[in-house]
């Protein structure tokens, strides 16, 4: 039995983490009935912009450069995870802006529209960063190992695990505690409604997008010294988020949560048990909450529903 | 005047035989023998199928390098047989449906005479099955499941890279002694990793080792943390992994965050130099095989590594490593190839690379090479390398620890698995 805790406790930190990717994603879905699938290119976006704040090739500025590389690491570790994900949001409120004019017309024109956009995004990615591997540097605080139980765990893993637990945090505060936040929900229920109140629903879009983004350029900050850094990084990220906000009901915030926790139990213990079976578990445990609960786990039911 | 007597009998003989010769004309000879306009001034077309995305995308990119600059290398000096040798790349996706199609595809429509390329043994297993069925000749460059030299052999595939096996054989004896007999296997769950895998069971068990578990990791698994719990709940003494492309990335830069490196040995089948180039020397722990190294002490070595330079003067990875060798070399023995037949036939280039031959100078290798006619995998040095910790040189990561004559390694469990069809049942063509 003691055996299991070690894989249970890790599966709740990648459920976390798994989180993190989806509430970007659950975001711009709850709010615009747009599913983002530019989420993952985004995802990469912030991972790369990440890195060329916290290691640029400056070497042609010569003494600019010079002064940058001797700042600390954790310094400008620290300016990219607050900078990176604006630079992403304003990518994000750029790609907004072209969409306007599919608004009100088959979701279909939506769809293409942000996997076109994926598609030049990681083009984008390949141009300018190159094709091979690239690797986000990490402090030296929060990278190594840690010693619990006789087992070595990533501590850089259980940073990333806080910092998803502090931007759930934060985002649930947004949403529940400001008015912006309810000005959003109320968008997301009656955008009409909302409008004729006087409220421009074109800036709510704008902000809801970039938010969206900026998540999508967090989680791929978080994410990148985990899973590696490439221009098609993103695809990993893109699915399971769809799948994590589909298993806890589109536009639900605890459904995106406790989604990501679930698919995180069940790659992670699936992964020391059957890893065979760690890719396919989450598709499983979709099919099998879908099946008998259509709308998701935290789904509001719809008014076509009985 | 005759008069012409049409019974029902006599109509029924004369469609009978009408429509049995229209039959043997349309299928028989003709597919067979297909002769295309092979005149002199037509450019040789070859279909590369490399990938250009999923899991082998770079080092897809790395192959396809390797052949261009042959290619290139060829054209500079008039071509093969007085004609320009051109190029059509589909990117094969590292997906074995998308590698059959794109063969299909390049057989079929393009008409090219040769198809090159492949880093995933699926992929080439599938573009494989459909070059043998028209007869054209397919290099197997870069992906090494002992299978695809074994019982997915085929008239028209040949195999340049080192396999599964020839790498264990470099390894697994020497790791025994060296650092125990309590092993553990991480197997990437497709064609290469079960293979290798299998053959590294095979081998321990052999030297007296022991297989105390197995993991299987999925393609695309981006999270290694609960298998490398489960690695250290079961306390193996060495670690072989087969595990390749984007996956191996991860696995490397986990590993290395948890310090499990140094906690264990770690036998690491093949290291493909576009999987490692880039990344921090700390994630290149353990041992691992590889076919060259651009740092080898050995005449023409520098040469080669100049006129990559020069040929990619803007690619990041600023060396030449095993992929990029392997498609380079495959390439160029066939375009002799075909310069020594004399002719596009597939057929006699076929005889060609069965009896290729190549000088250890020429491979830039420490051993001579030569074509397996049994197999069409090409037996070659196999070298085992290490990380090497504190160079100052960011391209100079590998250490050399030995290198292994081809026929200390060679995969004889191949030659019995290989069931090769004959030429007669190979269709012929020229182009």
């Amino acid at each position: 039995m003691s055996q299991i805790i070690p894989h249970i406790l890790n599966g709740l930190s990648l459920g976390l983490l798994f989180a993190l990717i989806a509430l970007g994603f659950m975001l711009i879905v709850g709010v615009m009935e747009l599913i983002n699938l530019a989420h993952g290119s985004l995802f990469a976006l912030g991972a790369y912009f990440a890195m060329m704040i916290i290691s640029p090739n400056l070497v042609w500025t010569g003494a600019v450069g010079e002064f940058w590389q001797a700042v600390p690491l954790s310094l400008r570790y620290g300016l990219a995870i607050l900078v990176a994900p604006v630079m992403v949001a304003v990518v994000g409120m750029g790609l907004e802006f072209c969409m306007r004019r599919t608004y009100g017309k088959k979701a279909e024109y939506g769809l293409l529209m942000t996997f076109g956009a994926a598609l030049v995004i990681e083009e984008a990615i390949r141009l300018v960063w190159g094709p091979s591997e690239q690797y986000l540097q990490v402090p030296q605080a929060i990278s190594g190992a840690v010693l619990f139980a006789g087992l070595i765990y990533s501590k850089y893993k259980l940073f990333a695990a806080l910092f998803a637990a502090g931007a759930i945090v934060l985002v649930w505060f947004f949403l529940e505690r400001t008015p912006y936040g309810a000005i959003i929900k109320a968008g997301a229920h009656d955008s009409e409604m909302v409008r004729a109140l006087g409220i421009n629903l074109s800036r709510l879009r704008l902000l809801v997008f970039g938010l969206g983004a900026g998540l999508a350029g967090f989680a791929g900050i978080v994410l990148t010294p985990i899973w590696g850094l490439r221009p098609h990084v993103g695809i990993d990220a893109v699915i399971p988020a769809f799948l994590i906000i589909v298993l806890g009901g589109v536009g639900s915030f605890w459904g995106a949560v406790a989604g990501g926790i679930l698919v995180g139990l069940a790659v992670g213990i699936t992964g020391a048990y059957a890893s065979e079976w760690s890719l396919l578990s989450m598709y499983l445990l979709l099919i099998a909450v879908v099946s008998v609960r259509a709308r998701g786990l935290l789904g509001k039911k719809s008014a076509l529903e009985a | 005047m005759a008069e012409l007597k049409l019974t029902r009998r006599s109509m029924l003989k004369k469609t009978g035989l009408a429509t049995a010769a229209g039959t043997v004309t349309f299928m028989g000879p003709w597919y067979y023998n297909r002769v295309y306009a092979a005149a002199s001034d037509k450019p040789i077309l070859i279909g590369l199928t490399s990938d250009a995305s999923g899991q082998y995308a770079n080092s897809g990119a790395s192959d396809r390098r390797g052949m261009l600059m042959a290619i290139a290398e060829f054209n500079e000096r008039g071509g093969v047989l007085g004609r320009m040798v051109e190029t059509i790349h589909i990117d094969t996706e590292t997906t074995p449906a998308t590698g059959s199609r794109a063969a299909e595809r390049l057989i079929t429509r393009n008409e090219c005479a040769f198809l090159i390329g492949a880093v995933s043994s699926g992929v080439a297993n599938a573009i494989s099955q459909v070059a043998q069925k028209y007869g054209t000749i397919y290099l197997n460059t870069n992906s090494s499941s002992p299978t695809e030299s074994g019982k997915n052999c085929h008239r028209v595939k040949f195999v340049w890279d080192g396999n599964g096996k020839n790498f264990a054989q470099a390894a697994v004896k020497n790791a025994i002694s060296s650092y125990g007999t309590k092993w553990m296997l991480m197997t990437n769950d497709y064609v290469w990793g079960h293979n290798t895998s299998a053959a590294t069971r095979q081998l321990v068990e052999q030297f007296g080792g022991e297989i105390i578990d197995e993991i299987l990791v999925p393609q695309g698994t981006r999270d290694f943390s609960s298998m490398l719990l489960k690695v250290q709940q079961a306390a193996p003494q060495v670690v072989a992994a087969a595990v390749g492309g984007d996956d191996q990335k991860a696995m490397r830069q986990q590993v290395s965050q948890l310090g499990l490196g140094e906690k264990m040995a770690w036998i690491n089948n093949q290291q493909d130099w576009p999987d490692v180039y880039g990344l921090p020397i700390e994630n290149l722990f353990g041992v691992f095989g590889t076919t060259w190294y651009w740092k080898l002490d050995l005449p023409g070595v520098a040469e080669f590594v100049q006129r990559y330079q020069a040929a990619y003067p803007d690619t990041r990875m600023r060396v030449p490593g095993n992929v990029f060798y392997n498609g380079y070399m495959a390439t160029k023995e066939l375009l002799s190839a075909v310069e020594r037949a004399g002719s596009t036939n597939n057929h006699k280039v076929i005889r060609e690379l069965e009896g290729l031959k190549v000088s250890a100078h020429d491979r830039m290798q420490h051993h001579d090479a030569y074509m397996n006619p049994a197999t069409h995998q090409m037996q070659q040095t196999v070298y085992l390398a290490t990380a090497n910790q504190g160079t100052e040189d960011q391209d100079d990561l590998f250490r050399i620890l030995s290198q292994s004559d081809p026929e200390e390694i060679r995969d004889a469990g191949a030659d019995a698995a290989c069931m090769m069809e004959s030429l007669d049942d190979t269709p012929t063509f020229e182009m």
